[in-house]
């Protein structure tokens, strides 16, 4: 039992805004009252519900190959020296699982999503996932480019595309779907891309990038998965590429949908030495459509790697930089590319870039629907968080940053105008209470009685990115993890998945072309439950 | 190593068998290696975009000699021993529609005219893969062959798709690689002596550590260097404690220490297997053994080793060194 | 101010890891804080006077004395002052060392001077791989700096250079210069083979012979002006490299036209006759 008093506590989710008062925990959860056990003094500290990040890429085969491919990053990143309690492990851009989870958890987060899994590598991606101490974690597998999708949405039998869809997440152990440049990576595999939304995709001839989404916008809701579509639209990072982000909303009206890392979707101009922020266009857009949810995949200068399923736009990155390419092309399911990349200030390109994902957090009006990522690591690596906070929150910093880019970027920008500032309260949103409610993750991103007991202690501080990145305390379901900015007791974080219901016949549908055009056999497809260590079980929620 | 040094382009192997044209196995004999890598995922099946099946692919292979993978092959370039790279450079070349000088490149066992003629061929294709075997990886100039010819295939998707895939030796060692990936970040030659990993091939691999003499004991798990390793790699861990897990005798547990018998993994043990494209695939052993497994046995070491004072907190007292 | 000795015990038997041992953070220190400094012997850390007979104190001049071949990373990162090795030095001396010089009276091992960016390296007997080359995966090697090895070396000399020279007195092994960007490397007995392999820019002089491969173009046979340059440079280190009209001239090989690139390799042509 814990009791954490004379905190100020922000807990959105409640209505709470700086309000002192306690919270008593028992049994890893948040309770009214404790009568005895240990007791924190919180006096003077700030109380935040536990971090969510909704969209990360921190374990699996694409993250897994990053590794492998940057030792140069890995040399000068910091090292985790093991201990009696701790692993060993790298840090950097692609950390180790062990230093994963230390890293979140020393910066106050506690629930990760991984947004990219390939179904044929899903008990890979589990592996890793169980090997990432302290934090809950869920996944997203990979389905925009699924060519048996593909074949039934051709065919028109969207009945049985739902079924598909239903088996896929019980079969991978996943918490929901992530469509990744629908119908670009199929392409793609014939070494070619997919821009046009409304354009048959290579191979097909009904089957358009439009379709895809709408057609996997309409399975989600009918199925009642907790999260929305999962989406990475076509055209990430393009110029001029605001268009098919606006026309991929307007195909999602009456559906719910998540727009991943919206920072890569929102630029106007024609070319590379054109490009400029379209900002205003898609907060205008998104402000007035409550359907959907985002989150900011914002960037920040330095090194880092980029990882996607999006092959056709590695490609593109790796001719672009000349540096390394890395490129797993997945059968009949999607693919993914590795290309190290630097994002600098003089850069025309990396400054639009940089400005856009903080005008998209700062013109976006309502908080609990964009969250607050870097798309780790390809805008930035999510240890960085509390760098964008401090620029959230704080106008005359940014402006100081803002001398670091040339006079020419700071003609295609828009945030040299916006004097918004983040409050406290806003950050509790943007970091855990909204991209818990997107998640659909009750028990997360808040402190009322019977929530998981996930918080974090700031000692409030005028330079905010060290009062971010150093929390005093964080407690992972009522264990004190982090106490004077030192992990000193490691927990293990819970797997949480969905429980989907199909007609049993598809498995029967879906044999005959695994025998035919897979690598291994049907049974070994599927990840198996005992894979998963106290895992929690979602029920989905029948809309329709 | 050699994607550390310029990336790699590659795939599972269901896109091989579902969209490979074009099929190259360069330093490689799946046929008698790989016995069931041509029936299961190139060249005798039908693939997805390929009805036909042989028909459908054209394959080509570069050796140092005939083998049975080259007898059925449609192109056969017969190039000479250590010559790898040299070729391999020569075909970046041609790609580009760079001049390479003629009478060097007939130095390598072939000639400027065979050679454009493979990159017409591989310019032509719609998917095209390249399969590395140790005729390549393990002759002179080893991870820059390998680089050479991932780095072929990469710049080929300027023109059409093209991958590449080492043909990776026997047992689970992609497993291997794979988590010692996500544990410490690097896939093999891994230092841990300073309490945190380091990596430096050629410093901390197992080969250059026995044969410099840097170790003073050896565990052995799944593999028998004992057979594969240079002599002085060999009388080294003859001449220390070695420690090995094996289900059978092997040439290293006669020379080791210890001898550990261990469960079959797949047979008599479970556990996950990754193929050499890195797809990961359950075992369901469908015997039981008396034997524990490796698992068991390394974990039961490291409870007794945890149980020793901390090597890395532990105060410097005696010196220990050794007289030479 | 007089210089630091050091003068190893015994013989480890395992690899020794020395990286305190530069003039940057002996130069400061009183002798029993020399005393104390860490050294890890194997995956033990002991102090410094566990292993070494240590005189002197405060001084950017070490001596190093014993049978030191098992000692890695001396000198790494240094930016000044002077090191002395009487004897074999093992793996990583100087790496990413920055200003200073560093003298071995012996062989060195693998990575001698890897990713250094300034500074003097001399070695008077033999070098492993990968001399002044970039670590597996960094995109650059040495920076700049010299580096002078009487002896032989290894293979991967110069990988990814991007400035700064090396000679290489005695025979190189293969991948000399490979992937260059930059800089100048000397090979006084020429090199096995695959000489600048897949070199972007900079120069390869040999004064022997070269099996050259099939990517690079014979341009043209002439006296480079540079030449007279670098040779007034290298005659301070004690080095004679042929450049007047009368030594006779360079044929000039460019590539590597598989990258393509425009790196030089020149070869001396009365090397041709020797």
């Amino acid at each position: 039992m814990l009791r954490i008093t004379g905190g100020r506590v922000y807990d959105p989710a409640n209505g709470i805004n700086g309000v002192i008062k306690d919270v008593c925990i028992a049994d890893g959860r948040v309770v009214a009252d404790v009568t005895d056990g240990r007791t924190i003094d919180a006096t003077g500290l700030v109380v935040f519900p536990g971090g969510v990040d909704v969209h990360t890429h921190v374990a699996g085969g694409s993250v897994n190959f990053a590794r492998g491919m940057t030792p140069e990053d890995h040399r000068r990143a910091a090292a985790f020296v093991r201990s009696q309690s701790l692993r060993s492990g790298i840090g950097g851009m692609t950390p180790t699982t062990f230093a994963t989870g230390y890293l979140y958890a020393g910066m106050g987060w506690t629930t990760v999503n991984e947004a990219a899994v390939p179904i044929l590598f899903a008990k890979h991606t589990h592996e890793e996932l169980r090997d990432i101490p302290i934090v809950d974690k869920c996944s997203m597998i990979l389905m925009a480019n699924n060519e048996i999708l593909l074949d039934l949405l051709e065919a028109g039998e969207h009945e049985r595309a739902r079924h598909l869809v239903a088996w896929q997440i019980w079969a991978s152990k996943a918490y929901g779907i992530k469509a990744v440049n629908p119908g670009g990576v199929v392409s793609w595999k014939w070494g070619k891309n997919s821009s046009q939304l409304s354009s048959p995709i290579e191979g097909y001839r009904n089957v358009t990038p439009g379709t895809i989404v709408s057609g996997l916008a309409r399975i989600v809701d009918e199925l009642g998965l907790p999260h929305p579509l999962h989406l990475h639209c076509n055209n990430l990072g393009a110029p001029g590429n605001v268009s098919t982000t606006i026309e991929t909303m307007k195909l999602l009206e009456g559906h719910r949908a998540h727009m991943a890392h919206l920072q890569y979707h929102a630029y106007g101009g024609d070319d590379w030495h054109t490009m400029c922020s379209a900002t205003p266009k898609v907060a205008e857009y998104f402000n007035a459509h409550p359907n959907l949810t985002a989150d900011a995949g914002a960037v920040l200068f330095g090194d880092t790697v980029t990882i996607t399923a999006d092959g056709p736009w590695q490609h593109l990155l790796y001719k672009l930089t000349g540096r390394k390419w890395g490129n797993l092309d997945v059968e009949n399911e999607t693919g993914c590319g590795i290309v190290p990349y630097s994002y600098r200030p003089n850069n025309l390109v990396n400054a639009v870039q940089w400005a856009v994902g903080l005008e998209l957090m700062l013109l976006i009006d309502d908080p609990w629907r964009l969250h607050l990522t870097t798309d780790h690591p390809n805008g930035a690596c999510f240890w960085r968080y509390p760098e964008i906070i401090q620029l959230l929150m704080n106008a005359d910093f940014r402006k100081d940053c803002l001398k670091s880019l040339t006079p020419h970027a700071r003609e295609r920008i828009f945030l040299p105008d916006i004097t918004r500032e983040y409050t406290l309260y806003e950050i509790a949103i943007i970091t855990s209470a909204g991209p818990a409610r997107a998640l659909a993750l009750p028990q997360k991103g808040q402190l009322g009685v019977g929530a998981d007991a996930d918080l974090v202690i700031y000692h409030e501080d005028k330079d905010v990115a060290k009062m971010f990145s150093h929390p005093r305390y964080v407690i992972k379901a009522g264990e004190v993890v982090v106490e004077e900015g030192e992990i000193r007791n490691v927990v293990e974080g819970r797997p949480f998945l969905v429980q989907t219901t199909y007609d049993p016949d598809i498995e029967g549908y879906l044999r005959p072309f695994f025998e035919s055009y897979y690598t291994m056999s049907f049974e070994n497809y599927p990840v198996e439950m005992s894979r998963l260590e106290k895992a929690e079980v979602f029920e989905c929620k029948r809309a329709k | 190593m050699a994607a550390q040094l310029g990336g790699k382009v590659s795939c599972t192997l269901g896109e091989v068998k579902n969209r490979a044209d074009f099929i190259v196995y360069w330093g490689s004999n799946p046929a008698d290696c790989h016995p069931r890598h041509l029936s299961r995922y190139t060249i005798a099946q039908k693939g997805r975009f390929l009805p036909r099946g042989r028909k459908d692919r054209t394959v080509v292979v570069v050796d140092v000699r005939e083998t049975k993978t080259s007898n059925p092959a449609d192109v056969f370039l017969q190039i000479r021993p250590g010559k790898d790279f040299e070729v391999l450079t020569t075909l970046r070349a041609l790609v580009k529609g760079q001049p390479v000088n003629p009478q060097l490149v007939a130095e390598t066992g072939v000639t400027v005219e065979q050679l454009q003629d493979l990159v017409d061929r591989m310019k032509r294709a719609r998917f095209g893969v390249m399969f590395f075997g140790m005729g390549l990886t393990m002759t002179r100039g080893k991870h820059m062959n390998s680089m050479a010819i991932l780095t072929l295939a990469t710049e080929m998707n300027a023109f059409t798709k093209f991958v590449a895939m080492p043909m990776r030796g026997h047992g689970n060692v992609t497993g291997a690689d794979v988590v010692m990936r996500w544990t410490t970040s690097y896939p093999f030659a891994i230092n841990f002596s300073r309490g945190y990993p380091r990596y430096n091939p050629g410093e901390f691999s197992t080969v250059d550590l026995l044969v410099r003499g840097d170790v003073d004991a050896a565990l052995v798990l799944g593999a028998d260097p004992g057979a594969t390793m240079p002599m002085p790699a060999i009388n080294r861990l003859a001449g220390i404690p070695t420690i090995v897990l094996d289900p059978k005798v092997t040439h290293t547990s006669r020379l080791a220490r210890v001898h550990i018998t261990t469960a079959t993994t797949g047979i008599s043990a479970p556990g996950t297997s990754y193929r050499m494209d890195e797809v990961p695939l359950t075992l369901r052993p469908p015997l039981r053994s008396p034997y524990p497994t490796d698992e068991e046995v390394v974990r039961r070491i490291h409870q007794a080793v945890a149980r020793k004072p901390d090597w890395l907190t532990a105060h410097s007292g005696t010196s220990p060194i050794a007289q030479a | 101010m007089t210089s630091i000795t050091l003068t190893l015990k015994n013989t480890p038997n395992v690899p020794l890891e020395t990286e305190v041992l530069t003039p940057d953070r002996l130069a400061g220190l009183a002798h029993d804080e020399i005393r104390a400094l860490p050294v890890f012997l194997g995956k033990r850390q002991l102090r410094l006077d566990d292993l070494f007979d240590i005189e002197g104190e405060r001084s950017d001049e070490l001596q190093i004395f014993g049978a030191t071949r098992q000692l890695k990373s001396i000198g790494r990162g240094m930016t000044r002052g002077r090191i002395a090795i009487h004897g074999h030095a093992g793996m990583h001396l100087g790496a990413g060392m920055r200003g200073g010089s560093i003298e071995v009276h012996g062989d060195a091992g693998d990575w001698l001077g890897a990713e250094m960016a300034g500074g003097l390296i001399q070695v008077h007997g033999n070098a492993g791989g990968q001399v002044g080359a970039a670590y597996r995966g960094s995109m650059s090697g040495m920076q700049n700096g010299t580096i002078v090895v009487d002896g032989s070396a290894g293979i991967e000399v110069g990988t990814r250079m991007r400035r700064g020279i090396i000679v290489i007195k005695g025979p190189a092994r293969d991948f000399t210069g490979l992937e260059m960007k930059g800089g100048t490397i000397f090979l006084l007995s020429g090199a096995e083979q695959r000489v600048g392999a897949w070199m972007r820019r900079g120069t390869i002089v040999s004064m022997l012979p070269l099996q050259m491969l099939p990517t690079f173009a014979f341009a043209c046979s002439y006296h480079p002006d540079f030449m007279r340059l670098l040779a007034r440079y290298l005659s301070q280190l004690g080095i004679d490299i042929p450049h007047e009209p009368q030594d006779g001239p360079y044929d000039l090989y460019s590539g590597d036209a598989s990258i393509p690139g425009k790196g030089e390799i020149l070869v001396w042509r009365s090397g041709l006759s020797e």
